[in-house]
């Protein structure tokens, strides 16, 4: 395509990366700013409220649309000018699933194998008859969850590098979830793949996430290893006479009713919670992914 | 032993790896694991309970760094040899801490009197 490619930026390492991105949609702002590097071989899980602009990140960070501000690089090519070869070891499955509806499942898979140097038809065919997709129904015909399936197939099956997935558990029962975590886990442990999954369900992404982002009103609240997220923060809380004594660095603040205070800190380079989680009456609690996301999101 | 001896819970606050050390600890403490006994291999453990195989390594390394596992050539993890089978009293109260420390924030909580909480479980530690 393009041989005059931009000299290497600095996170060339990273197969996804993206750095200061913006962009609004007629109706305000949807990202605000965003800067995310995927290691190779991490599984990040990215978190959000519907609406928080998780898949106009994807699509940007894929170069599937031009951002307003920033800049999207998939394996060091600007994402807007990605050649063939960067293309074919990636995969991507929307939520929207944009199959070609006059093929049948297993006429798609045949057909979208040829293009793929590593296109595994075992795996393809012993997984669409394991998800239960009807092989010779037209794909139109197929439920959206059923297409989302074929979908997921299509990008397992050709056994990228980079592999992309918006929103993926709403089309799967828990079985066939549970087979896809198992999929993408030891794709990431074994071979190297590296993994963005978009999800508002987070239970899925504590099983095989490495990394977690959460994005929030078009901003990045948190990103960090996984273990981190529960290791590292907890929930605060001080009786009300306490609240003065309150950290002022808090993810978040809640006054309850009774004047009692709720805030999510972070230990500090020598892992000590705030000085005042020792007060007495102070109570520090674990959180899990959920509640912290609940914590820091609301 | 097999990947599903383990118990696997990724909701809770506890990070999956140090689910899995904490296990073994339990596990080869009460003897249901013996020095010698080989572990599942990291993808059993992932492929099984569907989590990211770089946690499971993550533990297993920890457990070893610990000497409750050893690195057997060519076999995989193994219970350590060494594993003294009579910990410490202090090493074995340690085991406990998580739980005391939950025992006594709740005693708190409940603004129990510590003499009444400790008679207590005085009576359930009794043989």
């Amino acid at each position: 395509m393009n041989a005059q490619l931009a000299p290497a930026a600095v996170d060339t390492t990273s197969p996804l990366s993206v750095a200061g991105l913006r962009h609004s949609y007629p109706d305000g702002e949807v990202l605000r700013g965003v800067d995310l590097a995927l290691a190779p071989g991490s599984v990040l899980g990215l978190i959000g409220r519907n609406g928080a602009g998780k898949s106009t990140l994807i699509r940007a960070m894929l170069g599937l649309l031009e951002p307003a501000a920033g800049e999207a690089r998939v394996f060091g090519q600007p994402a807007l000018r990605m050649d063939d070869q960067a293309k074919a070891r990636l995969a991507y499955v929307p939520q929207q699933p944009e199959a070609l509806g006059w093929l049948t499942a297993t006429q798609l898979l045949d057909y979208v194998g040829r293009f793929y140097p590593g296109w595994d038809a075992r795996f393809a065919g012993k997984t669409l008859e394991r998800w239960k997709i009807p092989p010779n129904k037209l794909l139109a015909k197929l439920s959206p969850g059923e297409r989302q399936r074929v979908d997921l197939i299509r990008a397992l099956a050709s056994q990228p590098e980079l592999l992309v997935l918006d929103e993926p558990a709403a089309a799967l029962d828990p079985v066939a979830r549970r087979e896809l975590l198992r999929e993408v886990a030891l794709r990431a442990g074994e071979s190297g793949t590296t993994v963005l999954f978009s999800t508002h369900i987070v239970s899925d992404l504590e099983r095989i996430a490495s990394d977690i982002a959460f994005l929030h009103e078009g901003k990045l609240l948190l990103h960090c290893a996984a273990d981190d997220t529960k290791e590292r923060f907890a929930r605060l809380w001080l009786p009300a006479a306490m609240s003065a004594a309150a950290p002022a660095a808090a993810l978040s603040r809640r006054r309850h009713e009774d004047g009692s205070l709720s805030l999510v800190v972070e230990r500090d380079e020598r892992g000590q919670w705030p000085e005042a989680s020792r007060l007495t009456g102070a109570r520090v609690d674990a959180l899990g992914l959920e509640d912290l996301f609940v914590e820091v999101a609301e | 032993m097999d990947a599903s001896l383990l118990t696997i819970q990724p909701a809770s606050p506890e990070p999956i790896y140090r689910q899995i050390v904490e296990q073994l600890r339990r596990l080869i403490a009460g003897g249901q694991l013996a020095a010698g006994d080989l572990l599942p291999s990291v993808r059993e453990v992932a492929a099984f309970h569907a989590i990211n195989p770089m946690t499971v390594s993550r533990a297993y390394g920890m457990a070893e760094s610990e000497g409750l596992l050893e690195r057997l050539r060519g076999k995989g993890m193994a219970v350590a040899a060494t594993t003294r089978p009579t910990q410490t009293q202090a090493q074995r109260l340690a085991l406990l801490e998580p739980q005391l420390q939950a025992l006594a924030r709740h005693a708190r909580e409940l603004e129990l009197p510590s003499d009444a909480v400790l008679r207590r479980l005085g009576r359930l530690l009794e043989p």
